[in-house]
């Protein structure tokens, strides 16, 4: 029997594959567009950057959260521990560390140019103002992304600034609701450990969730306009 | 529908709503002071914190603008004015920080409690001296303690 040429062996896998299901046709399908020419300045690449951030975002955060322990009981706490032990112990742990700080602070600049472009160009005008809509939302979550994050590494910096984010949004009208919306946010009757843990849980496992589930949203959105013409 | 709706979402609310922690519990706290009240001179304040083993809180008695009658407070202050011993919370009244003692110096004619973040000042009485704050120093409930250098501060023991 001949030896089949590993080629042979390829086109076999594919062929199987896509006698199932239209692999090949969802690939050309989702890879091979044409980009037109007016798109190929530098400023239609802010969103590409921000998918970019986000998923460095999403990889070097899945690694900061094999080390980090979202406890704040006992001073100094074990939660301000992991995080001095990924940034001087663990190997690399100051790169990936690094990498998740500055993209975050990159982040939040690409949304606004995006936004910003995204303006200019008009591109939020019919059929496109729900990608608007869907754009903003996504502005929040990564605000708030931001927000939840800061607290993490529970240094006085942390916790001053989550005191002073927590009042502002307890200052929301009528006195009652306010003081309500205080103690959820804060787990209890000061900013304490279930503050972190609160935060944790939302920085971790809710908002990264709903961010991807919406940029799918996004993206289909582009794809079923197509890219905005210039005005 | 609605209902089906309601008694999904009703016990996932509730869940949010946060429970004290085992060991939280509301009392007079007893803290030891660096000089007891019976030998404070007129004009002087003795700072004192909210202890942390148990982690504990003061609770504020009244108060207006960042401080409100039960918001927390982590320290505090006897003070003897004209002969009358009064214990404040720490924290000024416009956003919170920890207010200090001044004493009367040049440049500076009446001791006040001085709050280091937006310049508010307040008399030894409690009473908005200069603003920003609008509202005086917020009270804490106090009794004396079994001797002199103790006192007993109505607040809470956290739990955590």
């Amino acid at each position: 029997m001949a030896i089949p040429h590993p080629r042979d062996i390829q086109v076999a896998v594919v062929d199987w594959l896509d006698e199932r299901y239209p692999f090949t046709k969802a690939v050309d399908e989702a890879l091979y567009q044409r980009v037109p020419n007016f798109a190929n300045a530098f400023y239609y690449c802010f969103g590409g950057m921000v998918f970019i951030l986000i998923v460095f975002q999403l990889l070097t955060g899945v690694l900061l959260a094999m080390y980090y322990i979202p406890d704040a009981t006992g001073n100094p706490a074990p939660a301000y521990n992991s995080v001095l032990f990924i940034q001087n112990d663990v190997y690399l742990g100051w790169l990936i560390r690094g990498v998740h700080f500055w993209s975050a602070n990159l982040l939040i600049i690409m949304v606004l140019l995006h936004m910003a472009r995204v303006y200019w160009t008009g591109s939020y005008r019919a059929p496109r103002e729900l990608n608007w809509i869907v754009g903003v939302l996504m502005l929040l979550i990564v605000l708030f992304l931001s927000l939840t994050g800061y607290l993490l590494p529970w240094d006085t910096k942390a916790y001053f600034a989550t005191e002073v984010t927590i009042k502002i949004a307890g200052s929301a009208p009528p006195a009652w609701l306010g003081a309500a919306i205080r103690e959820v946010l804060q787990g209890g009757p000061v900013v304490g450990p279930p503050t972190l843990q609160r935060f944790f849980t939302l920085h971790v496992f809710v908002l990264p969730a709903v961010i991807v589930l919406l940029m799918y949203v996004h993206f289909r959105f582009i794809r079923a306009h197509g890219i905005s013409e210039p005005l | 529908m609605t209902a089906t709706v309601i008694t999904g979402l009703a016990p996932i609310l509730v869940y949010f709503w946060p429970a004290p922690p085992k060991g939280q519990k509301k009392g007079p706290i007893n803290v030891a002071l660096q000089t007891p009240v019976d030998q404070l001179q007129d004009g002087d304040a003795v700072k004192f914190d909210a202890p942390r083993n148990p982690n504990s809180a003061f609770i504020m008695a009244d108060g207006g603008g960042d401080n409100a009658p039960g918001e927390l407070a982590f320290g505090g202050f006897v003070v003897k004015n004209q002969g009358k011993v009064n214990v404040f919370a720490i924290n000024c009244s416009h956003l919170g920080c920890s207010v200090a003692l001044a004493k009367a110096a040049p440049g500076h004619p009446e001791a006040s409690f001085d709050c280091p973040c937006h310049g508010s000042r307040f008399r030894l009485d409690g009473s908005v001296l200069h603003g920003p704050a609008a509202y005086p120093l917020s009270h804490l409930s106090w009794k004396q303690g079994p001797n002199p250098s103790e006192i007993e501060v109505e607040g809470i023991v956290l739990g955590f």
